[in-house]
């Protein structure tokens, strides 16, 4: 028998006056895993989140979170649940050890529990010399990395992070990663966990859901996610000389219309079809009087599989670069 | 009983946070100390009878603007979130807010009454009877301030809104001019003011009489305008905390 439910969400719905900002949402999240759940920007992530933790009512739908319904019982919920919300928000003026005390007292903790449990997470967030620094003083990162610690200052069951490493520069991202990964395989800590950086949904989830619109598309492993589009390939093509925009308007080219990202052409298409578009390429190449200096090929990643599913529901739009 | 030490800790840290900050400390000396001194200048012999609507006007002063500025400033720093997310009643908010909000105007107010009685020889007639008058009043009008910290989003709003009614208020509660004188056309408004109450009551402590003919109904009344800014704050904070 697996692991248990502990977030099941069915037929959620949200509006915001004649906006739908959510519409028939169903997902469950299992006890323990990390859950990624995925979008661009204005998907409906922080709706769903904002729900989930209380801070918003629903049109519709159920939530139910370890048994309960958070519209029922709030309180109780709440208790279970730690929120990183996509700022960090905690107080400003009050040292780092005192915010984990103060957020220690809002949840009930007695003083000695609270007092320990600061110093412990300090630590293990490697704050420990920065206990009497105020929050404010704090650089970004550390910022981050304090709110995280905040959200499990009570040893919550589930911890949503909202887009965590947003804004942060990569080894600070990176390190966040790997804590993320140890609250979740020491503390047995369920992680809910938005983003639209889909390497960080590939290297730290192991289930995803994808939202778009407001509409759930496409959920499982990141590697069933990716088997979606198994046999999609992506080049990137990098020419030594300016090429008119169209030049791939011609008889022969194969695939989505390619386009430029920082100075290359990304193109994409199906595996079977590769040789015809390297002649292609060569032809055009030729034909403009440039030659290609640089070719990257690749298989479909996540991002490749997001992107594409999100075509899917989109066919008469261009990707955005 | 667990949510009230919750609403208790929210009301300490306020009280650290913002109320014990040199600008606050300074205010809460700087404005009843001048009017301390303007209103003895003014006429040495009659400072005391307006004495009780300086201390209410004092009272209703720092406790309104701290718990409305208060909650907007945390509204706009997005930590006021960090309240909404944790296993609190939104009354446990109101009731913390409340408190610290409340505990700012007494201690305000208390320096007034403190320098009347030391440097000009007020002495209280029912002293039971005044203290519970700034005990009402203090949170009646915290409560005033919270509802206002919810119907707007900036701080400078806050302070808008909260003049556009406590002017009016000053002047139609007896706070300058005693009840009694008050122009015929005036004195029912001044019924329906919370802040002439609270006068009342105030001055009942000081002086053992008042304009009205018993005690009991500024008590009540206060009472009665303390539970509806109380059900008044648990409605806006229902239909606006979240937003």
């Amino acid at each position: 028998m697996g692991p248990a439910n502990i977030i099941e969400v069915a037929g959620l719905s949200k509006s915001f006056g004649s906006l739908k900002a959510l519409h028939n949402v169903s997902f469950v999240v299992r006890q323990g895993e990390i859950f990624g759940y995925l979008g661009p920007n204005g998907a409906g992530k922080t709706t769903t989140i904002k729900i989930l933790c209380g801070l918003l009512p629903r049109d519709g739908g159920t939530v139910r979170i370890g048994g309960v319904d958070i519209a029922e019982d709030p309180v109780a919920v709440k208790q279970r649940l730690g929120v990183v919300p996509d700022d960090s928000n905690l107080y400003p003026e009050l040292t780092c050890f005192r915010n984990l005390d103060y957020l220690g007292e809002l949840y009930g903790l007695s003083r000695a529990a609270r007092r320990a449990r600061a110093s412990e997470l300090l630590g293990i967030f490697d704050l420990t010399d920065k206990t009497a620094t105020p929050f404010g003083a704090l650089s970004r990162g550390l910022k981050r990395r304090l709110t995280i610690a905040a959200a499990l200052v009570h040893a919550p069951e589930i911890l949503f992070l909202d887009e965590p490493t947003t804004g942060l520069d990569v080894p600070s991202a990176k390190a966040l990663r790997a804590l993320i990964q140890r609250i979740n395989r020491q503390d047995k800590v369920t992680v809910f966990l938005t983003t639209h950086n889909l390497f960080e949904a590939e290297d730290l989830c192991q289930y995803v859901q994808i939202i778009h619109q407001g509409q759930a598309l496409a959920a499982g492993t990141a590697q069933a996610i990716r088997q979606r589009v198994t046999g999609r390939k992506t080049l990137e093509v990098t020419f030594d000389g300016p090429v008119p925009d169209d030049w791939w308007q011609a008889p022969g080219y194969r695939g989505r219309p390619p386009v430029p990202v920082n100075g290359r052409w990304r193109l994409e298409t199906a595996g079977q079809e590769l040789h015809q578009v390297l002649t292609f390429l060569l032809a055009r190449a030729a034909a403009a009087g440039v030659k290609i200096i640089d070719l990257e090929a690749g298989g479909a990643n996540l991002e490749e599989a997001f992107l594409a599913i999100l075509q899917e529901q989109r066919p008469g739009q261009e990707e955005n670069p | 009983m667990r949510q009230w030490r919750r609403a208790l800790a929210i009301s300490r840290k306020d009280i650290v946070s913002y109320y014990g900050k040199p600008p606050l400390i300074t205010w809460g000396l700087m404005f009843p100390g001048v009017l301390l001194l303007s209103i003895y200048l003014k006429d040495p012999g009659t400072y005391l009878q307006v004495s009780p609507g300086i201390v209410a006007m004092t009272l209703l002063f720092a406790s309104t603007s701290m718990s409305a500025i208060v909650i907007t400033f945390e509204k706009r720093a997005g930590t006021f979130r960090r309240l909404l997310l944790a296993p609190l009643h939104l009354d446990t908010i109101i009731a913390g807010k409340t408190l610290s909000a409340a505990a700012y105007g007494l201690a305000t107010t208390l320096i007034l009454v403190l320098a009347l009685a030391f440097l000009l020889g007020l002495r209280l007639s029912v002293p039971g009877l005044f203290a519970l008058g700034l005990l009402l009043g203090a949170v009646l009008f915290a409560l005033m301030g919270l509802v206002a910290s919810m119907v707007v989003k900036e701080v400078f709003e806050a302070m808008t809104l909260m003049n556009f009614f406590r002017f009016p208020l000053l002047f139609i509660s007896g706070v300058f001019m005693p009840w009694a004188k008050l122009p015929a056309w005036l004195k029912p408004l001044a019924w329906l003011s919370p802040l002439t109450h609270i006068v009342e009551l105030l001055e009942y402590g000081l002086t053992g009489r008042s304009h009205f003919p018993s005690p009991w109904l500024p008590l009540g009344a206060s009472l009665g305008f303390l539970v509806l800014a109380a059900w008044a704050a648990h409605v806006t904070f229902q239909r606006r905390a979240y937003l």
